[in-house]
């Protein structure tokens, strides 16, 4: 009895997450008119402004990674080895992006950096492309700095880095060539998930008006039919490529599996 | 002055004084064991020494030279850990290699090197393997080849045997002896397992609450405990009240019995003292060269294999004697009557 009622529940569930997918997909199908094709995604694949958000979000997504890898892995590092008592501060201050709405950050960034400011980083479209990289970086940072400090926890990080000491490594050494070798996996599905939220950003990169690829995505959403499910679908793939990456990386990993 | 010199090392954390004025000089190509009970310092000497942790007062000094405000990795230093502490994500020969890299030695020389380590630790066919396909002794073997493939001033073990089990333990213990005494490589090593300590070490230092309480080699350790603790730490003893009778010429009464020991002793006539004796150094029945003869019981008899326990009351005190087995005698009963013989030089007069 209790078997028929949890498959009920899943497949409710299921239905419930799946058929909004599938009408969105069949949806996407039928630009032309009585027969399936892929008309809306060949326009959506050919548009000028797709491909240069697209290219835009994705190489602000690369530099955010390189950006979260840098700060979030030494900190990781540093709070476990040396500061252990700040690891409940810490933690809570990389929680503080999910209760923070992205539109405040933003508005305390523009606040902060106009060009009447101090630091007049809104300035130049660089200074700005910077700035959105920092807020990015803030967004991912629950799930970046979650994903390391998980992996460093599967690691003995003091006696690694006194052996690595005692053999003459330097502390640049020492993270570059041990820890974020052996954390990899988890820096890398940190990765993967900053990814997956740069690409589907629209509050930051609206606001600061940088051509992303979510504000494109809500400016073709309000113009156009089929397009935008089109996008939809391309912008789901994206996400569950990356989780599908996350996963392959974590099971290629050749001398994590004496972790298990 | 020696290769190795350690002066007046104090280490607090916080009010916890840890280590006390501990001074040793240990000389090139020695091996010094640190002995002592967990708590007792012994470690934080030794992390001390490879710059782990900084000394609140005092002086260590390699070679002549002082390393106090030295980083670890200026100290050229090679330490083996208890956890084995091998780089999870490089092969064995790149664990060997790791310290060559950072010191940036040629590639030709390097692979020479880990060949010649894997070789020394007779290991030449892992070299590929991830740490996680070894075993422990294995893994422990890795280390030292890794520690030692730097060509170190100084080897350092943090009780790199501890988390073995019993046989490989015994056979890492002879096989680092070996290597130690080959490369003639000067060695602190730290445990609290006074077996290997006795059998592995030139010299040991019995350590109790931060203090270096005796140093001597294993034979004036066990032979000659000079305080109460290391008598009771290094070895098994059986202890008597004794009353001092001539302090000058070494005379006790033990029981009925007045026994003439052959050291002076420090305490005024009709003073307590403490004697001690190893088990190995009583024996049953009359025994040639032996001048004491005590009576006792049999109270209490443990067949050990090679060994026999035996505990037997004397005058109410608890005297353990150790015999070797023998197929065509058996243990004797509890409770028979026996004589005891033993020699009164093999008598330890405990100090403090």
């Amino acid at each position: 009895m209790i078997r028929i009622w949890s498959w009920g529940a899943l497949i409710i569930g299921m239905i419930y997450f799946i058929l909004p997918l599938v009408g969105m997909t069949e949806f996407s199908l039928s630009m032309r008119r009585g027969e399936y094709s892929f008309d809306a995604y060949a326009v959506v694949l050919s548009d000028s402004q797709f491909q240069a958000t697209f290219s835009y979000s994705v190489i602000m997504a690369l530099f955010t990674i390189v950006f979260g890898v840098l700060l979030v892995v030494p900190t990781a590092y540093w709070v476990r080895l040396r500061m252990p008592e700040l690891r409940p501060y810490v933690e809570f201050i990389t929680l503080l992006p999910l209760v923070i709405p992205a539109i405040v950050v933003v508005f305390g960034y523009i606040r902060l950096y106009n060009t009447s400011s101090w630091l007049p980083m809104t300035g130049t479209a660089l200074g700005t492309n910077i700035l959105l990289m920092f807020g990015y970086a803030t967004l991912s940072l629950p799930y970046m700095y979650r994903a390391v400090d998980t992996g460093l926890r599967a690691v003995d990080v003091g006696t690694l880095t006194e052996a690595a000491q005692s053999l003459g490594a330097s502390w640049v050494t020492i993270l570059a060539r041990i820890i974020l070798p052996n954390v990899l996996a988890a820096v890398l599905s940190g990765a993967f998930l900053t990814f997956a939220i740069v690409m589907g950003e629209f509050t930051m990169a609206a606001l600061l008006d940088r051509p992303a690829f979510g504000p494109y995505m809500q400016l073709l959403g309000a113009n156009r039919a089929y397009e935008p499910s089109a996008l939809a679908v391309i912008a789901f793939a994206i996400t569950w490529a990356c989780m599908g990456l996350i996963q392959l990386v974590t099971r290629f990993t050749k001398h994590t599996r004496a972790q298990t | 002055m020696a290769f190795l010199e350690i002066s007046h090392l104090d280490k607090s954390f916080g009010a916890n004084r840890v280590v006390k004025d501990f001074n040793l000089s240990v000389e090139q190509g020695e091996f010094v064991s640190l002995l002592g009970p967990s708590g007792c310092g012994k470690t934080t000497v030794l992390r001390m020494v490879a710059g782990f942790e900084t000394p609140s007062s005092g002086n260590i000094a390699i070679d002549g030279r002082d390393v106090v405000n030295l980083r670890p990795n200026q100290r050229n230093i090679g330490m083996v850990f208890q956890a084995y502490a091998l780089f999870p994500n490089l092969t064995v020969a790149q664990n060997v290699a790791f310290g060559l890299k950072v010191a940036g030695r040629a590639k030709a020389e390097t692979a020479a090197r880990v060949t010649e380590m894997l070789a020394l630790i007779g290991l030449p066919d892992l070299a590929d393997r991830y740490p996680f396909q070894l075993s422990g002794g294995q893994q422990q073997r890795v280390a030292l080849a890794r520690a030692l493939a730097v060509q170190p001033h100084l080897l350092l073990l943090d009780e790199p045997l501890s988390a073995l089990d019993a046989k490989i333990r015994a056979s890492l213990r002879t096989e680092i002896r070996e290597i130690q005494q080959r490369l003639g490589i000067t060695t602190v090593f730290v445990t609290h397992d006074q077996e290997e300590a006795l059998s592995m070490s030139d010299r040991i230092v019995v350590m109790n609450g931060g203090m270096a309480d005796q140093i001597g080699t294993p034979f004036e350790i066990y032979n000659r405990p000079r305080t109460r603790f290391v008598a009771g730490f290094v070895g098994t003893l059986s202890r008597f009240e004794a009353v001092v009778k001539d302090p000058a010429k070494g005379a006790v009464s033990l029981g009925k019995q007045t026994i003439t020991l052959d050291q002076q002793i420090d305490a005024a006539a009709g003073a307590r003292v403490t004697l001690a004796l190893r088990p190995e150094a009583a024996h049953l029945g009359r025994f040639n060269g032996c001048d004491v003869i005590l009576p006792g019981k049999i109270a209490e008899v443990h067949f050990m294999g090679s060994v026999i326990r035996i505990k037997a009351d004397v005058d109410g005190q608890l005297m353990s004697l150790d015999t070797f087995n023998r197929a065509e005698t058996p243990p004797p009963r509890i409770g028979t009557e026996v004589e005891i013989s033993l020699a009164a030089r093999d008598f330890i007069v405990l100090s403090a």
